[in-house]
C-alpha cells in the first residue's frame, strides 16, 4: 500500500511539539503543523455581503430574500453541527453509531408538529391548506427511487444538502459530485413529465389527516418516530456493548 | 510499538472510516494509527467509531479543514 508510511518509534511522552498536552504519545509530524490563517476578517466580510445581498434580493422579491436567508442559515447549521443525512442512514450499519439517526428523527418530529400547526391553522380558519401540492402519490416507484438515491449518496459521499455544504466548505472532490448531481437533476427534470404520467400518477396520494383525522395523524406519525428513535437507541447501545 | 500514518486526504466519507477499520485490525495493541482526513464528515464518524470500539482517540486540526485522528489501539 503506497498511501502510508511507517515512522520509527521515537515517542516523546506527554507533550507534543506544539505544547499541547496529549494523552496519546506520538512522535511525528506535530512540528510540521501548518500555520493557521486568521479567518475572522474574511468571515465578517462574507457576513456583510450576505446581509447586503439579502436586502438587494428583497427589492426584487420578498420570497427570494427569504429563501436566501433560510438557505444561508440552513447551511450554517449543517456545517457547524456536522449534520449528515447520509451518515444518519449509514452509520448504524457501519459504525454502530446512532446519534445522527436520532437527531434526524428528532428533527422529523419537530417538523411534524410545525407543519401540522401551519396546516391545521389554515384548515380551521377556512383557508386553503398550504403545501398540499406536495402530497404526492406513493408507490413502488418511491421505494425504488429511494434505493437508487441511497446507493448514489453513499458513493458520492453525501446527499444533496451534504454535497452542497461540503463544496462550500472547500472539499474539492465533491465538486465532481455536484457536477453530476446537477446533470442528474436536469436529466430527471427533463423526463419528469413522462414519469409523472406513466409511473407516479399510478400510485395513490395519501394525506394522513384525511384518513386518521388531524389528531390521529399527528399521534400516529409521532408514535412511529418514537418507535424508530427507541429502536435506534437500543441498536446503538447494543453495538457499543458488542465491541467491548 | 509503532506509529502508522494513513493518508485519507481527499477521500469522501465513509472511505476513511473503512480504511481505518481495516488498518487498525492489522495493528497490534499499543500501536498508534494516525489517520489524516479532510472530509468533515469523517472527522465525526471516525472518532465516534473508534471510541465506541474502546480505543483512545484524539482529534487534532492540523490545518484549515484538515485533521489528524490519532487512535491508540488498546485491545
Amino acid at each position: 500500500m503506497g498511501d502510508e508510511k511507517n515512522t520509527t518509534n521515537t515517542s516523546v511522552s506527554g507533550t507534543t511539539a506544539s505544547g499541547s498536552i496529549s494523552g496519546i504519545r506520538r512522535s511525528s509530524r506535530t512540528a510540521s503543523r501548518k500555520p493557521k490563517k486568521d479567518q475572522i476578517l474574511p468571515g465578517l466580510g462574507i457576513l456583510v455581503l450576505i446581509v447586503i445581498s439579502g436586502f438587494a434580493l428583497s427589492f426584487i422579491s420578498k420570497t427570494l430574500a427569504f429563501f436566501w436567508i433560510t438557505g444561508n442559515v440552513f447551511g450554517f447549521v449543517l456545517q457547524k453541527t456536522r449534520f449528515c443525512f447520509t451518515a444518519s442512514m449509514r452509520d448504524p450499519y457501519l459504525t454502530g453509531g446512532t446519534n445522527l439517526t436520532k437527531s434526524v428523527l428528532a428533527a422529523l418530529a419537530i417538523t411534524t408538529l410545525g407543519f401540522t400547526a401551519i396546516k391545521y391553522g389554515a384548515f380551521i380558519n377556512g383557508m386553503p391548506i398550504p403545501g398540499q401540492g406536495f402530497v404526492v402519490p406513493v408507490s413502488l416507484a418511491t421505494v425504488l427511487g429511494g434505493l437508487i438515491f441511497g446507493i448514489g449518496m453513499v458513493i458520492a459521499g453525501g446527499c444533496a444538502s451534504g454535497t452542497l455544504m461540503r463544496v462550500g466548505e472547500g472539499f474539492v472532490m465533491q465538486i465532481l459530485s455536484l457536477v453530476f448531481f446537477i446533470a442528474g437533476s436536469l436529466w430527471a427534470a427533463h423526463d419528469y413529465g413522462w414519469w409523472q404520467l406513466n409511473v407516479i400518477m399510478k400510485g395513490k396520494a395519501v394525506f394522513l389527516p384525511d384518513v386518521f383525522g388531524w389528531f390521529g395523524a399527528v399521534t400516529i406519525q409521532l408514535l412511529i418516530i418514537a418507535f424508530l428513535w427507541i429502536a435506534a437507541d437500543k441498536w446503538g447501545k447494543r453495538k457499543a456493548e458488542q465491541s467491548h | 510499538m509503532k506509529e502508522v500514518e494513513l493518508d485519507c486526504l481527499g477521500e469522501a466519507c465513509p472511505v476513511p472510516l473503512v480504511k481505518a477499520q481495516k488498518k487498525l485490525a492489522e495493528l497490534e495493541i499499543g500501536d498508534i494509527l494516525i489517520v489524516q482526513i479532510d472530509h468533515s464528515c469523517a472527522m465525526k464518524n471516525l472518532p465516534e467509531w473508534a471510541r465506541t470500539d474502546g480505543h483512545n482517540v484524539e482529534v487534532e486540526e492540523v490545518g484549515d479543514g484538515e485533521w489528524d485522528v490519532i487512535i491508540e489501539k488498546v485491545k
